[in-house]
């Protein structure tokens, strides 16, 4: 079938919205979606038009156990992190011996303190939005907080009438925008208090100006935690 | 036709909040959403997947999926309930894929159904229900009902069954007792009036 063909394309983004597109073409059209943004568009404005049908629907209330079982499902693994720390502790000795064979080779560093180097996050391409638009980017910040240099790793656009946002996000509440960001050229950051109360950095896609809300509207394009 | 961020409902944009804080991985703001949303996503689901259990399994589905695909989420693209509708919907659908048998409580205008079923038409005509501000749609959701009202009953009626119970064209036909081929060209015509309709409205709205 020739998805090129802009007629098809929205007949069978209607039809998928309505649920008539059936079995093996159904498998087949979803299956494009993610590398084809005019089938997501067209499905899109077909959702709009057709999903607040929707809307007069009664609610249900689902009984409690649904909510266990999503817990359940998504985070039973808790206990995972403490292979995380087991690891951390087998990292600790390798370079507690690293330590030793420094100091055995005369290396002690005996100068005064160097300058604090700089905090250098990678703020990483977010692979659910990898449909969207790689893109990712190094953070340097000054120990003190107040500025923070963010390079694209790749140069990369958003895109006509879209912006890269940058956002501290802290460990619980909104995150904060820190502005837009070029992902052609570095952009320097200056406030007050960047690293206070911030638990990683996220860069959004929005809309040419940023985003409306001032919350992140956009898919999350990366995201870098904080670990100092 | 996609409203934009800036005109949506106040309730939308919060839950455009709470998804963009899912995305970041937020547990107590998943939990939030799905206070906000659970009921109104099964009550879409049961509609089409009518076995309670197994539209629990869908729901329960549907929030595992919402979790790890937040962060695709394009408010450019949709309004946040419209995008958890279409998960719920589609998940459902998937859910019918080893139906056996015909639905057993379809009702229309028509008077074919037998039960409690309401009538299904009534639902195009109930625009001032609660969670239309969710949808922040209520403009949408009136001009798509005046558009509605204006297709020829049997298109109602077919787009009415595909969209609310999840009929695919087949179990349409068979339950209008029509030849597939007309309810095929009946679903079709009645989209392409719907969307000409919609975007006229929107036109003379701008």
């Amino acid at each position: 079938m020739d998805y090129s063909r802009p007629a098809l394309v929205d007949r069978l983004a209607a039809e998928h919205v309505l649920g008539t597109l059936r079995g093996p073409a159904r498998r087949r059209f979803e299956s494009l979606l993610p590398a084809h943004p005019a089938l997501r568009a067209a499905v899109a404005a077909w959702q709009a038009r057709l999903i607040p049908l929707s809307a007069a629907v009664t609610p249900v209330p689902p009984s409690a156990t649904v909510w266990s079982r999503v817990e359940q499902r998504l985070f039973a693994s808790a206990a995972a992190p403490l292979r995380w720390w087991l690891r951390l502790g087998l990292w600790q000795g390798v370079s507690a011996f690293a330590t030793v064979a420094a100091l055995a080779f005369g290396l002690v560093l005996s100068q005064p303190r160097p300058v604090e180097p700089p905090i250098v996050i990678v703020i990483a391409p977010n692979p659910e939005a990898a449909g969207v638009l790689q893109a990712g980017f190094a953070a340097g910040l000054t120990r003190d907080g107040r500025a923070l240099v963010l390079q694209p790793i790749h140069e990369v656009a958003p895109g006509a009438g879209r912006a890269f946002e940058l956002w501290a996000v802290p460990p619980q509440g909104a995150p904060r925008s820190l502005g837009l960001v070029s992902g052609q050229q570095p952009t320097t950051v200056q406030r007050a208090l960047l690293l206070k109360d911030t638990a990683a950095f996220a860069v959004s896609l929005e809309p040419s100006g940023g985003s409306p809300t001032g919350a992140p509207t956009g898919p999350i394009l990366s995201v870098g935690k904080l670990q100092i | 036709m996609v409203t934009p961020p800036q005109d949506w409902t106040e309730r939308s944009r919060e839950l455009a909040a709470v998804l963009s804080r899912v995305a970041l991985g937020d547990r107590a703001a998943f939990a939030t959403l799905y206070q906000r949303t659970s009921s109104h996503l099964l009550g879409v689901v049961l509609r089409i997947q009518k076995d309670r259990a197994q539209a629990e399994d869908v729901l329960q589905e549907v929030y595992v999926n919402v979790w790890r695909a937040a962060q695709g989420f394009d408010a450019t693209l949709s309004q946040p309930l419209t995008w958890l509708t279409s998960i719920a919907r589609n998940r459902a659908i998937d859910s019918l894929r080893r139906r056996q048998s015909e639905p057993q409580t379809v009702s229309t205008s028509a008077g074919l159904g037998d039960d409690d079923e309401h009538d299904m038409l009534q639902d195009f005509a109930s625009p001032d229900a609660g969670p239309l501000d969710l949808l922040g749609q209520a403009a949408d959701a009136r001009a798509l009902q005046a558009c509605m009202k204006a297709l020829s009953g049997e298109q109602q009626q077919s787009l009415a069954l595909a969209f609310y119970q999840g009929l695919s064209h087949a179990e349409v036909a068979d339950h209008l007792k029509q030849p597939l081929g007309t309810v095929k060209s009946w679903v079709r015509r009645a989209l392409i009036s719907l969307k000409g309709c919609l975007e006229r409205a929107h036109g003379s709205a701008a």
